[in-house]
């Protein structure tokens, strides 16, 4: 196995500065004993290794070198685990021109030391990836978590320990150059809740205006990570998710896939699965009128309200029922004179209708009306 | 059949050496189905085949070199005996392209039937359809037919094959990820793709047509396709299994339907379609018009009338259509219409009821125009047309003259549409006067109507 890091003990040299040319570097090198490769922090990779260094009574040095590896050089420490008291680094030298270090170590005895060394490494580093089936009532997600680990640092690591946190520890070899997918996490029958959105602000309103295109309402699954639910235990890390269906005949069709952001214990996360053509929204707006039109003294209207109404016929073309989540809205100050759905005021704008959409009859799709009547007041042209 | 290659080896060395894994075992495929989807450039295959398996650690091999296959969602999964075996790891070993390790720690010993999936890209489908309407234009028989490409790099033999229509969320193209040097790309950086695949010409394929022909000549009915709705996608399977070679494409009847009532509709809008009027075939996706089992996936749909009692046909036009649900009604737009006239003319104009500021400035006026709208079909068949007019405000009235009244309805809040069925080769005109109302005079119509 190739090693790009590398040490060189001397002991007992003390030739004036470091960095002069009597440093010396001896050819007795300490082998890595194990070394812990730790990914909790996406960003950063702290590889922990043990090695055992021949100490002299006196002073040390011990040379730290590495080759077409990225290691952040400040990130490197040294930590005496024998003796922690009877050992003590008494300096840190970087010779010129040179990927290395030199550690000046004193010493009170005549040890073979166990030490700890720490760095961070660069082109290392971990993903996740996810794997989720549902039932075929779309009910439930069984959920696999994988974590992807990927070296190409240039060192490898025989039967390392990859730790992503405290409870997630594999022992495994990891060549440079080597990717390797990990089976992480598995949680059976995790409540999903599948949601249609269609919102008034991003989804054409009119079908009819389009020849020949479908509008597609966007689908997704809703899961949250909680205990109640066989999560919980840690937050899932951002990733993507693969989601596949059972599809009742021993096989699996696949849904579709989409990120799943950071998700801490407690909180929700939505996975956009596909879009929907089977439900169809046609909105329109029937009304728009100017009223309570107050001008100034040139007769130039400074203020004014509007009346509007707004009506959507929503078709549900599916053999199944359905709940879609209708988002409106209304721009500046308004009030609704009349509504014939309930909704929720999710901010000063939006309005939210969750609508439940009975299955269509035979061949003819279930429809629901809505009709919002509202005025938008104290408008400036 | 297949390029990729399985292989199974007892572990033991250090898997950092890969290339000293011995592996032993071949295990031949024992079914493969394969998943294509319409909206996207993705196909899921599950190929099934058993392995042995000894107690204690396995190992597996897969390659896949020369395929589209994105090795990220390469997936092995035991179909029996779950519990004793776990799948710990997948490995994308350095210095191999296109080759994964599996670990596999059994508790049992023997033979044990095991699934594996992945994603490819390189296959599609279509679906297309003819139309061929009576000769009284008043029925059409519905021929759907579907279209299956294979360019994956790999033949495909006895497959079942499974169609999927439906919009499917991707983050990345299948077959961008199938050309990356490294499955999950480096840290930190952009994947350069590799070179695209060089195909190949087998000299099998030049065999493959006598066989195929073979195959027509020897299957007695055509295939079935079970259909049947999941998710928010409609599954097609065919009946039996099918052996597509790379370069490949197979054509399959989906589905049949005689006589269904269609309604001649024409459309005009001067915003939308200019002077032209638009024609179209009216049905609906349902029992009534001898359809309705399923959605009716979109395509190309090309529309022919019998002329002879000999079945002679002539093409009356073609057109995409879209996704129908069950239910909705289908659309099929033939182009412009010579034979259906429909021509708005301004019969009058005034301007009337100014207003005027206190410096003297007009501050509000109407606008009154009169419209004939002179409408002809020339066509020895009854049709249906449908005449959308949209005003340049929401503030108006519409008086009609004669009974145009009737066959008006107000759309949204500048739009409106006449609905009219004429009888073969018949004229008539549809009049109204439109007061459109301006500045201040919006007031007044606001009041005039609360």
């Amino acid at each position: 196995m190739k090693q790009t890091i590398w040490f060189a003990a001397a002991a007992g040299l003390l030739f004036g500065a470091v960095g002069a040319q009597a440093r010396t570097k001896l050819a007795a090198l300490p082998q890595r004993e194990n070394a812990d490769i730790r990914m909790d922090n996406p960003a950063f990779t702290l590889i922990e290794e043990e090695r055992i260094l021949t100490l002299r009574k006196g002073l040390n040095q011990v040379d730290f070198a590495w080759q077409a590896v990225s290691i952040d050089p400040d990130s490197i420490r040294l930590t005496p685990l024998d003796h922690p008291n009877g050992v003590r680094i008494l300096n840190v030298s970087f010779p010129p021109g040179e990927a290395a270090l030199v550690w000046e170590i004193a010493s009170d005895g005549d040890w073979a030391e166990r030490v700890r060394i720490s760095y961070l490494l660069g082109q290392i580093d971990r993903l996740t990836a996810y794997k989720a089936v549902a039932d075929k009532g779309e009910t439930k997600l069984d959920l696999t978590a994988y974590l992807i680990v990927r070296n190409f640092s240039g060192e490898p690591f025989a039967n390392a320990r990859i730790r992503l946190d405290a409870d997630s520890v594999f022992e495994r070899d990891l060549a440079d150059g080597q990717t390797r997918q990990l089976l992480w996490m598995q949680t059976r029958a995790l409540p999903v809740k599948k949601v249609w959105t269609w919102d008034s602000a991003l989804q054409p309103w009119d079908p009819e205006e389009l020849e020949q295109q479908n509008i597609g309402i966007p689908v997704r699954y809703r899961l949250v990570n909680e205990k109640d639910a066989g999560l919980g235990r840690t937050a899932l890390w951002p990733g993507k998710v693969r989601l596949f269906q059972d599809d009742g005949r021993d096989s699996t069709i696949f849904l579709g896939e989409d990120d799943l952001a950071f998700l801490p214990v407690g909180e929700k996360a939505e996975l956009y699965i596909g879009d929907s053509r089977d439900i169809v929204v046609t909105q329109r707006k029937m009304k728009e009128e100017q009223i309570n039109i107050r001008r100034n003294r040139k007769e130039q209207i400074v203020l004014f309200d509007t009346e509007e109404i707004l009506t959507a016929k929503i078709e549900n073309f599916k053999d199944s029922p359905a709940v879609l989540l209708l988002i409106e809205r209304i721009p500046g100050q308004w009030e609704m004179k009349s509504c014939n759905l309930p909704y929720t005021r999710k901010d000063a704008e939006t309005l939210e209708f969750e609508i439940a959409l009975p299955a269509r009859k035979g061949d003819k799709p279930a429809v629901v009306q809505l009709e919002m009547n509202y005025l938008r007041k104290n408008i400036r042209p | 059949m297949k390029q990729y290659a399985v292989l199974l080896g007892m572990t033991g060395l250090a898997a950092v050496s890969f290339a000293k894994v011995d592996l032993v075992t071949l295990p031949a495929s024992e079914s493969v189905q394969i998943t294509i989807y319409e909206s996207a450039d993705l196909t899921l295959v599950r190929d099934s085949r058993p392995l042995i398996l000894r107690q204690g650690t396995n190992q597996l091999q897969f390659s896949w070199a020369g395929t589209l296959i994105d090795p990220t969602s390469l997936m092995l999964v035991p179909k029996k005996a779950a519990d004793q075996v776990d799948i710990t790891d997948l490995s994308y070993p350095p210095n191999a392209v296109n080759v994964g390790i599996w670990t596999l720690e059994s508790r049992q010993a023997g033979r044990i039937p095991f699934e594996i999936t992945y994603l490819t890209s390189g296959f599609r489908w279509r679906a297309f359809y003819a139309g061929i309407l009576s000769e009284d234009e008043k029925t059409m028989r519905l021929e759907g037919y579907v279209r299956v490409f294979n360019q994956s790099g790999e033949d495909y033999e006895n497959a079942q094959v499974r169609l999927i229509v439906g919009q499917v969320h991707l983050l990345d193209e299948i077959a961008e990820l199938a050309r990356r040097t490294w499955p999950y790309g480096r840290p930190g950086e952009g994947m350069p793709p590799m070179p695209a695949l060089v195909r190949q010409k087998r000299s099998q394929l030049a065999f493959g047509a006598v066989k195929a022909m073979d195959e027509i000549a020897m299957a007695a009915k055509p295939k079935e396709i079970r259909k049947e709705g999941l998710s928010e996608y409609f599954l097609y399977t065919i009946e039996g299994t099918e052996s597509i070679p790379n370069g490949w494409s197979k054509r399959l009847p989906s589905f049949q339907a005689e006589a269904v009532p269609v309604v001649n509709l024409y459309k005009f809008e001067e915003e939308m379609y200019g002077p032209s009027v638009i024609r179209y075939l009216y049905f609906f996706n349902n029992a009534e018009h001898h359809l309705g089992q399923t959605p009716i996936p979109g395509g190309a749909m090309k529309v022919y009338r019998t002329v002879s009692k000999q079945g002679h046909l002539t093409h009356e036009g073609g057109c995409e259509i879209k996704y129908i649900p069950v239910g909705q009604e289908v659309e099929l737009n033939l182009g412009p219409a010579e034979d259906v006239l429909v021509k708005p003319k301004l019969m009058d104009y005034k301007t009337d009821n100014y207003r005027f500021d206190d410096r003297g400035n007009i501050s509000g006026w109407d606008e009154i125009q009169t419209f004939a709208i002179e409408v002809k079909n020339s066509r020895p068949l009854p049709i249906r047309l449908e005449i959308k007019r949209n005003f340049p405000t929401s503030y108006w009235t519409l008086e009609h003259r004669g009974d145009s009244g009737k066959i008006f309805e107000k759309v949204d809040m500048d739009t409106v549409r006449y609905t009219l069925h004429l009888p073969p080769q018949s004229a008539r005109t549809i009049e109204y006067v439109l007061t459109t109302y301006h500045g201040v005079r919006q007031e007044d119509w606001t009041r005039q109507n609360h």
